[in-house]
């Protein structure tokens, strides 16, 4: 492959994915906007945030391992908390 | 405390209910045990016989509830105190004939009524004067039914009705969306009448009222809602029920309207609580006053 | 007792809300009343076309005790027993038949947590063992949150310092120091939906390369920056809730990518749920990759890998976890997944060509046990 055919290759690979990255960001904000109104709760307002399926880091063993496969298997990884450490395998 | 204790719970998995409802009472039994002015082993008789003694060690439960008082103390002027009780030495409503006492009684039992004379910490409390007591019956019932209501909660009942002597703490409404529909008695015909009816879901309705316990002498009655500034009992209302997100702050608010007496309407108001009042002839105002 | 002002509205509700347990601990800002033991199994294979290649097996335990009403101590230790080898394609092993390796990791953590009113400091320290890799990480967190608690704003800061040395001697002591930082904010919507939305930046600096790999060289710095958004909304008329997660990565490697996650967990009678999952993940190549023939775009003194998990790729993992709540506080669950990588999956086409899809999958069996 010639250099100048993989630049523009990469060029417009980039642009697609800067594209695509804006188009997910919005459907994301686009969804909490439409999923539910803008009304924090009341102290008392909030026996349905104390359930584990409503907690982000309610299974941290689990979330340990499945993040542990992903960064094995995948080029990246990050964004869900700090101070794990290092291993070999990746 | 013989009143009726019922918790209630609409839910579809029948062992599950069962778990969460044995729970909820083990608490309810464990507050009233922990609390109850009448055994022996219980904080309260501890802190009472420590009075103008020394100080006893508590833990961050008693502490908070301590804190509560406090704050109603505050809030209602010195009318609420939970140091009162023991006007009930001169007041007794248990009595088979009970009369009313003389101006000296109340006087010197008086002078053993005040908060001031509590010294409390996040870690210990004192009763400053032998003869000192103080009483969580104000405040224990409603707190506890609060917990129940946490606790079934947390074990997965999403439509529930806790019902401690009279204060109602409503979880999720009935299954199907209907709320829980609680109805209030007539301070005079409390077998027989209902004054008002109200709608809670998710809320805390309590009452208080002259017909707890109460005698009456010369056609005058006396209730044991004892104002801890006079050490006489209040007259002004029949009985005050306040809907309030919490079963704690319903019968507080209720209590202390009840003692600030021509001044209840405003207190209400101020704590932005739904309120309905009889007054001392019958007649009904506040917000649920239909 | 005189009054010199009258009460505040809703002054006794507030007053009410510092009681112990009247209303269900919403987001994490206070110790919780139970601690919980927890073990996991882990049971991985992966393989392609044709062939089996890596098996993991890896038990775990995880412990969480209050230790005072405002201090927490939750720790882990996790083991890893490989064996196979690890992704070939075109790779060769370093002086390999392709037989594999078989190799162990163990790592542990603990984290200690102090609660105050208004924010809580966690402080951390991470070790983990392999026969050729030590890690050793420290990590402290800070979060703070507004009085209603329905805004919580969390601080980060880790570093990690590794040793690396290939047991076939060509690799001695190399070093890899990497410092992490965190920002985070969680957001209560409504009383049944809740926000986070986290930034991570990790800066790299020392070994990166590959031992193993008979041909690979990478840069000596790598610096990426993650930015994590996930949404839990409860929907009381299913008595169920929907999870999502959004992902986009900068890796200064090259290697950005996209990961979007739809969850929904439903709870069923008898104290069982069941969460059915989907994740999708796409990534751009390295620009230090390059496809086959290996060696092909090999430059001397150039970055260079030609290892797949840098290459241009898309990979799906649909799973399962069923869950059932016993008595006294034990509960077992079981979670299966199943994952596929492939070039041609990848987001807008231009995945790298060459390569085997890659296919993996993972058992994991749990019981956890409240005291």
């Amino acid at each position: 492959m010639s250099s100048s055919a993989s630049a523009q290759r990469w060029a417009c690979a980039n642009l697609k994915m800067k594209a695509l990255r804006i188009v997910v960001a919005g459907l994301v904000i686009a969804a909490l906007g439409g999923c539910a109104s803008y009304a924090p709760p009341q102290a008392w307002e909030k026996q349905y945030l104390a359930l584990p399926a409503m907690q982000f880091d309610a299974d941290k063993l689990d979330a340990k391992n499945i993040q542990h496969v992903y960064f094995s298997k995948e080029g990246s990884a990050g964004g869900y908390g700090v101070g794990g450490g290092g291993c070999g395998c990746n | 405390m013989a009143a009726t204790h019922e918790i209630t719970v609409d839910a579809d998995d029948a062992e599950q209910a069962r778990d969460a409802v044995d729970a909820a009472i083990a608490d309810v039994l464990r507050i009233e045990a922990k609390y109850s002015r009448y055994r022996d082993d219980s904080v309260t008789t501890a802190i009472n016989r420590a009075a103008g003694l020394r100080e006893v060690a508590i833990d961050a439960e008693t502490a908070a509830l301590l804190r509560y008082a406090d704050h109603c103390h505050a809030l209602s002027r010195g009318h609420f105190d939970i140091t009162s009780g023991v006007l009930r030495r001169a007041w007794d409503f248990r009595s088979a004939s009970p009369r009313v006492p003389d101006a000296a009684e109340v006087e010197a039992l008086r002078a053993l009524v005040g908060w001031e004379h509590v010294q409390w910490s996040g870690e210990a409390v004192r009763l400053e004067l032998h003869g000192m007591e103080i009483d969580f019956g104000g405040i224990g019932k409603e707190y506890a039914a609060d917990r129940a209501a946490t606790i079934l909660q947390e074990r997965g009942i999403a439509h529930a009705l806790v019902n401690l002597g009279g204060d109602l703490r409503a979880v999720g409404g009935q299954q199907g969306g209907a709320p829980w529909r609680i109805g209030i008695r007539h301070p005079r015909r409390p077998a027989s009448a209902v004054v008002a009816s109200v709608d809670v879901s998710d809320g805390a309705i309590a009452t208080s009222g002259d017909a707890e316990r109460y005698f009456e002498k010369d056609g005058r009655r006396y209730c044991h809602l004892l104002d801890a500034c006079t050490g006489m009992p209040v007259s002004a209302w029949q009985a005050i029920s306040v809907a309030a997100p919490l079963a704690v702050v319903a019968g507080s608010c209720s209590t202390i309207a009840m003692l600030l007496e021509s001044e209840a309407a405003a207190f209400l108001e101020s704590q932005a609580v739904a309120w309905l009042g009889v007054d001392a002839n019958g007649t009904l105002h506040g917000t649920l006053a239909q | 007792m005189a009054a010199t002002r009258g009460p505040r509205p809703g002054a006794l509700l507030a007053a009410a809300l510092t009681l112990p347990g009247v209303v269900p601990q919403a987001v994490a800002q206070s110790v919780p009343d139970t601690g919980y033991i927890q073990f996991k199994y882990l049971d991985y294979r992966d393989w392609q076309p044709g062939a089996r290649r890596m098996r993991v097996e890896n038990p775990g335990l995880f412990v969480l005790k209050p230790l005072s009403e405002s201090l927490v101590i939750e720790g882990s230790l996790v083991y890893d027993g490989m064996s196979g080898a690890s992704p070939l394609y075109f790779n060769a092993l370093s002086g390999a038949s392709g037989e594999g390796v078989t190799d162990y990791r163990t790592a542990g953590d603990v984290r200690l947590t102090k609660y105050f009113d208004r924010f809580s400091i966690g402080v951390g320290v991470a070790y983990s063992h392999e026969r050729d890799y030590i890690s050793r990480a420290g990590s402290i967190e800070v979060r703070t949150w507004t009085a209603d608690k329905n805004r919580t704003y969390a601080f980060g800061f880790a570093g990690s310092a590794d040793r690396i040395s290939a047991d076939e001697g060509a690799v001695q002591g190399e070093r890899k120091n990497v410092l992490d930082f965190l920002f985070g904010i969680t957001q209560v919507l409504s009383p049944t939906s809740i926000v986070q939305s986290n930034i991570t930046y990790s800066r790299g600096h020392g070994y990166f390369t590959d031992p193993y790999k008979l041909l690979d060289n990478r840069p000596d710095h790598r610096r990426i920056l993650a930015w994590l958004t996930r949404y839990n909304e409860h929907f009381p008329s299913r008595d169920g809730t929907l999870q999502l997660a959004y992902r986009y990565i900068d890796d200064s490697f090259g290697a950005d990518s996209n990961m979007l996650e739809v969850a929904w967990v439903q709870p069923l009678p008898h104290g069982w749920s069941v969460r059915p999952s989907l994740r999708y993940y796409t990534q751009k190549s390295a620009f230090f990759y390059f496809g086959p023939p290996v060696g092909s775009g090999l430059r001397p003194g150039e970055p260079y890998t030609a290892d797949t998990r840098l290459s241009a790729f898309g990979a799906w993992t649909p799973g399962i976890l069923v869950a059932k709540q016993l008595d006294d506080g034990w509960s077992v669950d079981l979670k299966l997944e199943y994952y596929e990588q492939r070039g041609s999956w990848r987001l807008g086409g231009d995945g790298s060509e060459g390569l085997l899809p890659f296919s993996a999958r993972w058992i994991q069996v749990g019981v956890t046990k409240t005291f």
